[in-house]
């Protein structure tokens, strides 16, 4: 239980985690189990979104139309994506307290919200233009930026998430 | 075997080295998990993309060896990232990992699906389109496939389970 904490709703952190579920997940193989099922879950979606962003920047997959890429690969996306956030939860709430206040857990869920900024964005102004570049062999300034921020942010995800687990 | 190579690392200048460069190197444990991480993305998006494509799961637009082409390339890279960061920890701290079942049951899933992965890619390099030429071929392809869904993940699982191995015992207590 953390008492003096700086971060807001103390009091309803220290009750996630005093939660029967939380502690039944906190004292089995639950634990490892969702861990696990997590890390699967990040390898597809960031595997997933890595191949979208590569044709974005115009590297790979040429061959494809970018809006038929996009298009391929969101399923996956989004299905993997709730995998992690249902096992993410699950992991967070084992010692919500002490997370919410980690330095890297609170990077990760600020590099989340930008990667999902800048996934909309794409999605409701850049790819409105697609046809005009679907099949060039250089995606518009506007679709490289989007692909190239995309990239580091989930590469940040991924390294301020295993960091998480080296401060807690 | 497995104990021959734990005792032949145990106290030897590449043991040394890598508890060196794990305690002294700041943030290196975690950046180097962060690029197994990522290693695993990798061959998620080039290999097992590959696989789903074959059992009609993902990307049916796309043809199957053009795929096999431009992503499997992507697979060798990964797994030799992987494998250096993994080495990194095996030779920093052979006895855990070497007397762990946990690590042995991961590699009898990782050897099975490279040597699938190796197969998909070498027979669709020399000859193009070499899978989908006789409905005998496509078959064996997707048994293949599922087959290396199940190990792909499985190595995933018993990768991060080699950490967690005390709660495999505490389970069958």
């Amino acid at each position: 239980m953390n008492e003096d904490t700086s971060v807001p709703f103390p009091e309803f952190w220290n009750w996630v985690q005093a939660l029967p579920l939380s502690e039944y997940i906190g004292f089995t193989w639950w634990f490892p189990f969702l861990e696990s099922l997590h890390v699967l879950g990040v390898g597809v979606v960031v595997g997933s979104i890595l191949m979208v962003d590569l044709r974005l920047l115009g590297k790979t997959a040429l061959s494809v139309p970018a809006s038929r890429m996009t298009r391929e690969m969101i399923r996956w996306t989004w299905g993997a994506f709730v995998l992690a956030v249902i096992t993410g939860t699950g992991l967070f709430m084992t010692r919500a307290a002490a997370y919410i206040e980690n330095p890297a857990f609170q990077i990760k869920l600020v590099l989340l919200l930008l990667a999902g900024v800048n996934m909309a964005w794409f999605q409701f102004r850049t790819l409105r233009g697609v046809e005009e570049w679907d099949t060039a062999p250089a995606p518009p300034p506007a679709a490289r930026v989007a692909g190239a921020a995309s990239l580091l942010l989930w590469i940040g995800v991924i390294f301020a998430g295993r960091w998480v687990g080296h401060i807690i | 075997m497995q104990e021959c190579v734990a005792a032949w690392l145990s106290g030897s200048p590449a043991q040394e080295t890598a508890v060196y460069l794990l305690g002294n190197v700041p943030g290196l444990p975690p950046i180097a998990q962060s690029l197994h991480i990522l290693g695993i993305a990798v061959v998620m998006s080039s290999t097992v993309m590959v696989h789903l494509r074959f059992l009609g799961l993902a990307a049916p637009s796309q043809n199957i060896s053009e795929m096999i082409g431009r992503l499997m390339p992507w697979t060798w890279w990964a797994l030799l990232t992987n494998a250096i960061t993994g080495l990194l920890f095996v030779v920093a701290r052979p006895n855990r990992y070497f007397f762990n079942p946990v690590f042995g049951w991961k590699f009898m899933c990782l050897v099975p699906a490279v040597t699938i992965a190796l197969i998909i890619y070498q027979m669709s390099k020399r000859e193009p389109g070499y899978w989908e030429q006789t409905a005998a071929r496509l078959l064996s392809a997707r048994v293949m496939a599922a087959v290396s869904l199940v190990l792909w993940v499985g190595v995933v699982l018993g990768g991060r389970w080699i950490a967690y191995t005390d709660y495999l015992y505490f389970l069958y207590e």
